[in-house]
């Protein structure tokens, strides 16, 4: 299984990628940490005429702390992300989410925003991305924007960035302190890509009626998914076992997972619910009621 | 005298294969070396309308013109032949089939030049899976899609079931697995001038070099089958492949050598396949739960060819004949069918027959005493076959040469503390907690000899191993057998043999690959035969080698053979031990200084066993598990065995093979499914599909006891290593179902089939060990 | 420099290398080809099995799903530069004592995982080690005396410094 030719380019400033992304469009394809795009080229079921690796370019691999957000490179390795400090400190979902991403040998090589721009259905950034609300950046030849999550997965492995774009940077608002949080998955195996996975952020009033919550799912459609009919149900409603198993059957409703080899639709919608509703629990166990700490 | 049979040694390969310094057939290099890479069947039927290649060496089955296709022999009745072209001809009966293959300098160029070569298919109607090959006005995939059909009767089994108390029937339906070693298979062939050379990963040597000598036209003497270092075999690489004949082919061609090496996505959609079976099986008993009739039906999806040199039937008879089991049954009917579909060939897979017949067996007696409401150790006390009964010739035929069904059962009962076990399950019950336990127990067919296979209809397979040992001129030792490794440490356990019957350290044995000009003619490394096939065609060498030796050590001692005894590295005589030589001096005395014409040069013996038709081992497993009623997982908390498999040459090794097993085995239970669409397509083409077990998988901890009841073949072994295989999949299946209170009748046991049987055992009350599922 | 063909300097074991070698091929079969050190072994060539593991700078990663020319400017490391049959690694030693391979083919990728993870975890859970495990395929071993040996390899590569 070997890969089909290309045209490989390894630049050293961004501005050369950027080139190559304009001249090359749709027929180029950027390598980031590789570990999902070289099994496609080893297949032979992606076929790019060139290749642009930003693995030479510096600067792109930073994680800090910005006025709210964690900023991250798009090139941060998944593992350097899951272990840095900021993101124990004030982003802990990420890393819980990151540890059900392959295995570490994976994430020693995948980075953050490779695994956001494959947007692969069943990858767990995409959705956990959703459910913060963060945005990536995108930069072209000649400039530059900001893509929210909602705006930016489209359908299965699409995102709207354009041929000519590359993603550069992935940032992540920290939810107001006292946030509590979760991510639970569940795969055939350890470190596969998800059946089903949820993102949830649980936001408790002083007297301890919910405030805010979010929902997002992963492996449930083309692209992640908020539960936004059961976020809204949970709006001021009080924590209790019931309720959160009756906020995941809503949310599991308003899904159409798909069916393949490993799960039929149906029965991922009844996984989803209980992965929510345990996700809900465990949320709600970490939230500090009033954003206290 | 220290003894190294039966000591958990460190093997004498690991030096090499832990280095990195392992010679695997992707790692042999040669002058001028080119790549092969095959053009595939994209369609799971269809007929070949034309092949358009672009300019390169690119070849089809015009021209292979005088190369014989695979078509094994079976004699008796009920068998249709099958040959396949090693090209396909005109037709194409499963996706992955070679339709072409083409050369090239690098893997990478044969790549790009296989995909420029444009075929032209017109799709057939495909023949999907086995409903679909039985039905009336289905496609014919050769002259009728049935390839083997078997029926027995033993006793009056229709009587039996009319009169029952009491009749159980289960349905069970094993899922279509594969093998997938680490490593895929691999062939480099060359020829020199005069010899072609085949260094290929296979489990049978000898039968590859005949076969591929027929194949091609060429006398045995002028074909050299080599077998590399192999990353794992477990039955998959015992088969004579299309892709070996045709880089062997292409080697006598072309006058360069050739390299092919299979990739991932080959392995798990063109190398042989494995189970597929549907089993309807019926228990006719009494209300004390004695077992009095078994009738079965086992209709095996075998794929679009019989594999060589086993045949199609293998798999679903084999299910037929070990159906029984270590249950003393009187009366049985069996009916086998195997049939063909437009799936790549089913051959041999770790366990063959038995864990199939194993799964349906132990779930159909579990269901017995969900029935009768008794306890299901109990039910299989009561119908285990004593130990005071032996040799016991079973409903099928087979004749078990020992055994210890019964103490096997009580010794894993012991070491689970099954009482405490079924109170804690009754605890987490109550807390809401689903545990369950499965028992399998189990009797295994190991070192088939030649009678076996005849009685079989097998014949291709000879069913004899052989060795020869030969003393250097320096003391040293080389030993070549007909049996190749795949990791199962045979250059230490042969090597632990031979230290013993020569006194000599296991480091100064060497047990050679095998090269069929230099080892003697065998069949191969398949269904445990090593430990009792090999191990007694190299205890026979070795005797032989011994006896010289003495005769030689008298000679120069000036005694009589008789009078010389051994001690580790000397040979002395009998009560006068300053009158001695080394071992070193035996030999060189053998080569170079003769003692004045009484004793003749040389110290080799070569010796051919064909071992008794069968060796059985038996063994007992207990699996405890954890369901997640909402989730479906199933966790596996404990794993219990307890085994005999007679004496045992190196424990470490045969707890390798124990974990081994056990891991394909609940692989297959949970995980495992090469699955195939309504088109014919292969859904699981890589390893994000194929899901084999990761360390997760495996419960913590298996503790294993270890029953050595010696056998009566040379030095006492019997077969080992297949067991885990064999028995994990009824285990786990069996700890589910009572888990969930409802009959798991379907591998794998996947979230979502956990999740219906949730549903059902929920339902309480309904009775359904008679439902067809 | 081309897009297609390059000659790279590849540093593998302490010692560099000028290969010239297609942009597409991989670092495993740069390794293997190239520099003749086969002990690198092709499981699945999709990321999956681990058998291809090396250490990129220390870390561990699959070097089927690298290309060659992407190693330059880098260290890898193979499992040739552990031991020898004559002077085994701790941690080869250890899988030798408590027969933590069968058929070999994927040992030499979870060597190298081992060499990186009793770096950073000189005293391991049985958890972490099969956190790390998970990321290998083996199909001869089921695992457990793996466990065994990576437990016996931390103890002695404790003893004896890494």
């Amino acid at each position: 299984m070997k890969p089909p030719v290309f045209d490989y380019y390894d630049p050293e400033t961004l501005d050369e990628a950027l080139d190559l992304m304009d001249r090359y469009g749709p027929e180029a394809k950027v390598l980031a940490g590789g570990q999902s795009l070289v099994p496609l080229l080893n297949l032979r079921l992606a076929r790019p005429a060139a290749l642009v690796d930003l693995n030479r370019i510096p600067g792109m691999d930073g994680i800090h702390l910005e006025d709210g957000w964690i900023r991250i490179g798009a090139m941060a390795r998944q593992w350097d992300a899951e272990h840095a400090p900021e993101v124990a400190r004030h982003l802990p979902i990420l890393a819980e989410a990151l540890r059900f991403v392959g295995h570490p040998q994976i994430r020693m090589r995948g980075t953050v925003g490779g695994s956001i721009a494959h947007a692969d259905p069943a990858a767990e950034l995409p959705a956990l991305l959703l459910c913060l609300e963060g945005e990536v950046v995108a930069r072209r030849r000649d400039g530059m924007r900001v893509i929210p999550a909602k705006e930016l997965f489209v359908t299965y492995l699409t995102t709207s960035l354009e041929p000519d774009e590359i993603l550069t940077e992935v940032r992540w608002p920290i939810p107001p302190p006292g946030t509590g949080w979760a991510f639970v998955e569940l795969a055939r195996r350890h470190g596969d890509y998800a059946l089903v996975g949820v993102a949830v952020l649980v936001r408790l009033n002083a007297d301890g009626s919910v405030a805010e919550a979010r929902i997002a799912f992963t492996g449930c459609g083309p692209v992640p998914v908020r539960a936004e009919e059961a976020e809204r149900a949970l709006r001021g409603a009080r924590p209790s076992g019931q309720l959160w198993e009756e906020a995941a059957q809503v949310a599991a409703c308003s899904l159409e997972p798909p069916s393949d080899l490993h799960a039929s639709g149906a029965a991922r919608k009844h996984l989803a619910a209980v992965l929510t509703a345990r996700a809900l629990m465990k949320a709600a166990e970490r939230a500090n009621p009033g954003g206290k700490r | 005298m220290s003894q190294v049979v039966g000591r958990p040694i460190p093997r004498v390969e690991d030096l090499r294969l832990l280095t990195g310094r392992g010679r695997y057939v992707a790692d042999l290099r040669l002058g001028g070396m080119q790549q092969v890479a095959f053009v595939r069947s994209p369609y799971p039927h269809a007929r070949i309308r034309s092949i358009r290649a672009p300019d390169g060496r690119v070849y089809r089955a015009a021209d292979l013109q005088d190369v014989r296709p695979i078509a094994p022999r079976w004699e008796g009745e009920g068998f249709l032949p099958t040959a396949q072209p090693p090209l396909a001809e005109g037709v194409v009966r499963y996706v992955g089939e070679p339709v072409a293959v083409v050369v090239a300098p690098t893997r990478y160029a044969a790549e790009d030049l296989a995909e420029q070569v444009r075929v032209d298919y017109e799709p057939l109607p495909p023949v999907p899976d086995v409903d679909a090959a039985l039905s009336p006005g289905a496609p014919r995939l050769h002259s009728d899609n049935v390839l083997y059909r078997r029926s027995h009767v033993h006793g009056d089994p229709d009587g039996v079931f009319r009169r029952a108390e009491v009749v159980v029937r289960t349905v069970i339906r094993s899922s279509r697995c594969t093998a997938a070693p680490l490593e895929g298979r691999g062939v480099v062939a060359w020829h020199d001038g005069s010899t072609l050379w085949v260094w290929t990963n296979t489990q049978t040597p000898s039968l590859i070099r005949s076969a591929l000598a027929l194949s091609l036209g060429l006398p045995e003497c002028a074909v050299r089958v080599v077998v590399p270092d192999t990353g794992g075999g477990f039955g998959q690489k015992m088969h004579l492949y299309p892709e070996e004949i045709v880089v062997s082919w292409l080697a006598l061609r072309l006058g360069v050598p050739v390299q092919w090496v299979e990739d991932r996505r080959e392995n798990l959609t063109a190398s042989a396949q494995a189970r597929e079976e549907r089993v309807e099986v019926e228990l006719a008993a009494g209300t004390d739960g004695r077992l009095l009739g078994l009738r079965a039906r086992i209709v095996g999806d075998v794929g679009a060819y019989h594999v060589y040199p086993t045949t199609a039937a293998l798999e679903p008879l084999g299910v037929a004949q070990i159906l029984p089991g270590p249950y003393d049954i009187p009366h049985y009917a069996y009916e086998v069918l195997a049939v063909a579909t437009n799936k790549p060939p089913t051959g041999a897979y770790r366990g063959v027959g038995m864990t199939v017949g194993v799964l349906a067996m132990e779930r159909a007696v579990d269901l017995l005493a969900t029935r009768l409401r008794l306890d299901p150790v109990e039910v299989r006390r009561r119908n285990l076959v004593s130990e005071g009964r032996f040799p016991y010739t079973s409903a099928s035929g087979l004749v078990y040469d020992g055994g210890s069904f019964r103490e096997a059962l009580e010794q894993v009962c012991a070491l689970a503390d099954y009482e405490h076990l079924r109170k804690e399950q009754e605890e987490a019950r109550r807390r809401g907690k689903l545990l369950g336990i499965g028992l399998a127990c189990y009797v295994e067919y190991t070192g088939l000899g030649s009678t076996t296979f005849r009685r079989r209809g097998m014949t291709e397979v000879p069913g004899h191993e052989g060795a020869c040992v030969r003393v250097e001129p320096d003391g040293t030792v080389r030993v070549h057998v007909s049996f190749s490794h795949q990791g199962q440490g045979h250059e230490t356990t042969l090597a632990q043999l031979v230290a013993d019957m020569l006194h000599q350290p296991v480091e100064r044995i060497r047990v050679e690959r095998v090269d069929t000009a230099a080892s003697p003619h065998g069949s191969g490394t398949f269904a445990s035969r090593s430990s009792v096939a090999g191990a007694g065609a190299v205890l026979a060498a070795a005797g032989r080698v011994r006896e010289r030796a003495q005769a030689i050590a008298a000679a120069l001692l000036e005694a009589a053979p008789e009078d010389v005894v051994w001690e580790e590295g000397r040979l002395f005589v009998r009560g006068a031990p300053h009158r001695s030589v080394t071992f070193e001096a035996v030999a060189a005395a053998a080569y170079r200084i003769l003692p004045g014409g009484s004793v003749s040069p040389g110290l080799e013996a070569v010796a051919y066993f064909d071992p008794p038709p069968a060796t059985f081992s038996n063994a007992a497993h207990l699996a405890v598990v954890e369901v997640d009623a909402r989730t479906g997982s199933v966790r596996i908390l404990g794993y219990f065995v307890a085994e005999d498999c007679g004496r045992i040459i190196n424990p470490l090794i045969v707890r390798g093979q124990l974990y081994g097993g056990i891991a394909q085995g609940i692989g297959e239970a949970l995980l495992e499914h090469a699955a195939y669409d309504d088109h014919g397509q292969p859904l699981a083409t890589t390893f994000m599909d194929y899901l084999i077990p990761t360390v997760w998988e495996m419960p913590e901890d298996v503790r294993v006891v270890h029953l050595q009841h010696p056998s009566d073949r040379p030095g006492g072994f019997k077969g080992m290593a297949e067991g885990g295989a064999i028995a994990a999949p009824a285990a786990v299946a069996n700890a589910v179902a009572d888990a969930v209170r409802a009959p798991v009748t379907r591998l794998p046991i996947t979230p979502e089939l956990v999740l219906e049987l949730v549903c059902r055992g929920s339902r309480d009350g309904v009775d359904r060990t008679a439902d067809p599922a | 420099m081309t897009t297609r063909l390059r000659t790279i300097r590849l540093t593998v074991n302490g010692s560099t290398h000028e290969i010239t070698v297609e942009t597409r091929k991989t670092l495993a079969d740069a390794l293997r080809e190239d520099l003749g050190l086969t002990g690198t072994h092709l499981g699945c060539e999709h990321g999956v099995c681990g058998a291809c593991t090396v250490l990129l700078d220390g870390r561990p990663v699959r070097s089927c799903l690298l290309f060659a020319a992407q190693a330059e400017g880098h260290e890898v490391t193979t499992v040739e530069a552990l031991g020898t049959p004559d002077r085994l690694h701790p941690i080869q030693q250890a899988f030798w004592e408590h027969h933590g391979l069968q058929c070999g083919f994927c040992t030499p990728g979870i060597l190298m995982s081992t060499v990186w993870f009793l770096q950073h975890h000189p005293h391991p859970t049985r958890d972490e080690i099969r956190e790390m495990l998970a990321g290998h395929l083996c199909r001869c071993t089921g695992y457990l005396q793996i466990v065994e040996a990576i437990e016996a390899a931390a103890r002695s590569v404790g003893r004896k410094g890494p």
